[in-house]
């Protein structure tokens, strides 16, 4: 055993603490790119590892998201064939590819929409809210909200669509008129 | 007309991020987004949304600055999943920043020094030797790993388990089990189970905990103070003592995960004991009473004088109605071996297990609830009838042994349920190697009750 490991010191600590600030950006980057929760995980387990080893080589002062998204990219699309996973379609590699390179195009629009979505949410109404909470920390699906609060799937699907689509627009007007407002 | 197709793309990409949509329109949408750049544009705003509020889960009670709802955490699902079918519906425990606009905490607060044949599961922490480890935590899916606590403490995880960090003194077992080695600098560490608080005070000691939520704490070494999550109660814990705690009535057996028959691809049908005139149990040496339903199925032989009573055989019913047992070709057993809570693997070495098919079909009959050592099926007190029994298989589980589900295979199996006529079989599991030290190993494995793992499934084709 070895008590005093080499890695473990400052570079560890600096490792540690740009990953805590980017660890929910990075979660969502992949589960942009990544449907199923089981493989998100083991994918952005495998893509810290991959990062941690590899972070001697960024180098500080330069763009660590840029760098996380590349290495991400790769783990996605390793993933999918490592687990010889049959494809959603024929063209999820493009699919993926061409999501990737569309976020990346919009990574610092996102990144800002990103601040104001805290604004946003606050501003639905509160049964909104309550269906929101169910579905993204509960984590209960579409079927199971329906079940839950007496209405039909179809209706809980269009009223998730509805809440998505009232935060999208208020995200971008609140893009529009400065983060100051995002506050 | 621009306008009306984009809006019908909006509502296919809705669709596919609550994945209602059928094969051909996805990937119908996928070829757009690839081709189309204002398509592309849209789904990645909508999917960045959707995956942003995925990824901020543990905040969205926060921001929405609700009430939290009275159910609030449902019971993570955890399925040690390694076959294909099996998808894990996993989620993130994330790291506990939940102070907003606080500079997250990223001090080190262990090391993971060494590890042996491990395979970890959506972890939140990175899992390479001598990665630097914060708060958050680590899921050992196989073999062992030992992390070193900035307090000196050195911890070692035994697969299958899920261990959450808090501090260089603090962490919490959600599942599996932990051996602690801790020196005078960091006397004062601290385990917590789901039902208990164990403090140390300058020892060696393991600690366990069931799935279902029973922990088993064991001194090697030195002494440590407990608290039972319950009752709050303090009590000390001297060297070779051990303290358990049984998983609360009615978190075990109230809610059999729904398996059902399930076809599966090459023309397998999977049969899980929840199907059907399925059942499955366990009867210990020691219970006068039936242990009734319960989420694990527990197996162990001893020939020690102080833990015979701790014997136990488990049983397992199929129903084979929906197959044709005669023209049955292959046959196999999976089982989904789970920490039993009682116990530490690195007490005993490898074990050996036996499958037996009961051939008395008579004995196809025996109650669940009902079910007491004294009227085990087709065995007693001093082991399985022969008369009634043939040896289908055997099968090892390593020290530190996988939670990944266990496939047991043999021609016996499928001579035997060929010569199945009422459309039950009946096996029955027992340990056949006994243990050095009364502390050994319970083996366990997931029942049709367990809330989360598979149940025991015959494959068949």
């Amino acid at each position: 055993m070895n008590p005093t490991p080499p890695d473990a010191g400052d570079h560890g600590e600096t490792f540690l603490r740009t990953l805590a600030e980017h660890e929910r950006w990075l979660a969502a980057y992949v589960y942009s790119l990544v449907t199923r929760t089981a493989d998100v995980d083991d994918i952005l387990q495998e893509c810290k590892i991959v990062l941690w080893r590899q972070f001697a080589r960024f180098q500080a002062g330069t763009n660590f998201r840029a760098w996380a998204r590349t290495i991400a990219l790769h783990q996605i699309l390793n993933y999918r064939r490592a687990e010889q996973r049959r494809p959603e379609s024929p063209h999820e590699r493009e699919f993926i590819e061409a999501v990737a390179g569309e976020i990346e195009r919009c990574s610092e629009q996102f990144d800002r929409k990103a601040e104001g979505l805290r604004h946003c949410l606050r501003k639905l109404p509160e049964a909104h809210r309550a269906i929101m909470l169910s579905r993204y920390y509960e984590e209960r699906g579409v079927e199971q909200i329906a079940a839950q609060s007496d209405r039909t799937v179809e209706a809980v699907y269009r009223l998730l669509s509805r809440i998505r689509k009232v935060l999208n627009d208020c995200i971008s007007r609140q893009l529009a008129t400065g983060p100051s407002a995002a506050r | 007309m621009k306008a009306n197709t984009t809006r019908e793309w909006d509502a296919r990409i809705e669709r596919a991020l609550e994945g209602r949509l059928r094969a051909d329109e996805l990937a119908a949408l996928q070829a757009e987004v690839v081709r189309d750049a204002a398509v592309r544009a849209a789904y990645a705003e909508r999917v960045w949304l959707h995956a942003t509020l995925r990824a901020e889960r543990e905040r969205l009670p926060q921001w929405l600055e609700t009430v939290e709802p009275a159910t609030v955490a449902p019971v993570r699902r955890w399925v040690f999943a390694t076959m294909a079918m099996a998808a894990a519906a996993c989620v993130l425990l994330g790291w506990n920043l939940f102070r907003l606009g606080r500079a997250p905490r990223a001090e080190i607060v262990a090391t993971l020094v060494q590890t042996q044949n491990a395979r970890w599961a959506g972890s939140t922490l990175p899992t390479a030797e001598n990665a630097p480890l914060g708060r958050g935590t680590l899921a050992l899916v196989e073999g062992m790993a030992t992390l070193k606590f900035a307090s000196g403490a050195t911890l070692t995880l035994e697969a299958p388990t899920r261990l959450e960090i808090l501090s260089a003194m603090h962490c919490r077992l959600i599942e599996g089990s932990v051996t602690a080695e801790v020196p005078e600098s960091a006397h004062g560490f601290r385990v917590d189970t789901s039902d208990l608080k164990v403090v140390d005070l300058g020892t060696r000691f393991g600690v366990t905990a069931g799935s279902a939520g029973n922990s088993h704490v064991f001194v090697f070494e030195g002494e440590v103070t407990l608290s039972d999550g319950k009752s709050g109660e303090l009590r000390h814990l001297g060297e070779g003592k051990s303290f358990h705690v049984d998983a609360q009535p009615g978190v075990v057996g109230t809610e059999p995960a729904r398996f059902q028959l399930e076809q599966v691809a090459d023309g397998w049908t999977q049969i899980p004991t929840s199907f059907g005139r399925g059942k499955d149990g366990y009867a210990r040496r020691g219970n006068l009473q039936s242990v009734g339903p319960q989420a694990l199925l527990m197996v162990k032989h001893s020939e020690l004088e102080r833990s015979r009573k701790n014997e136990r055989r488990a049983f397992l019913t199929f129903d084979l109605s929906k197959v044709r047992p005669r023209d049955l070709t292959e046959v196999e057993l999976v089982l989904d071996p789970e920490p039993s809570g009682l116990g530490f693997s690195a007490m005993v070495p490898d074990s050996r297990f036996a499958v037996y098919g009961v051939t008395d079909e008579v004995l196809d009959q025996w109650s669940e609830a009902g079910l007491r050592w004294e009227n085990m099926p087709a065995s007693d007190d001093t082991g399985l009838n022969p008369a009634q029994v043939t040896k289908l298989a055997e099968f090892s589980l390593g020290r530190g042994a996988s939670g990944s589900p266990l496939t047991i295979k043999g021609e016996a199996f499928a001579a035997f349920l060929r010569s199945d006529t009422n459309g039950l079989v009946t096996f029955i599991i027992v340990r056949e190697t006994g243990e050095t030290d009364p502390s050994g190993l319970v083996h366990a494995f997931a029942s049709k009750e367990h809330p989360s793992a598979r149940p025991p499934t015959l494959r068949v084709r």
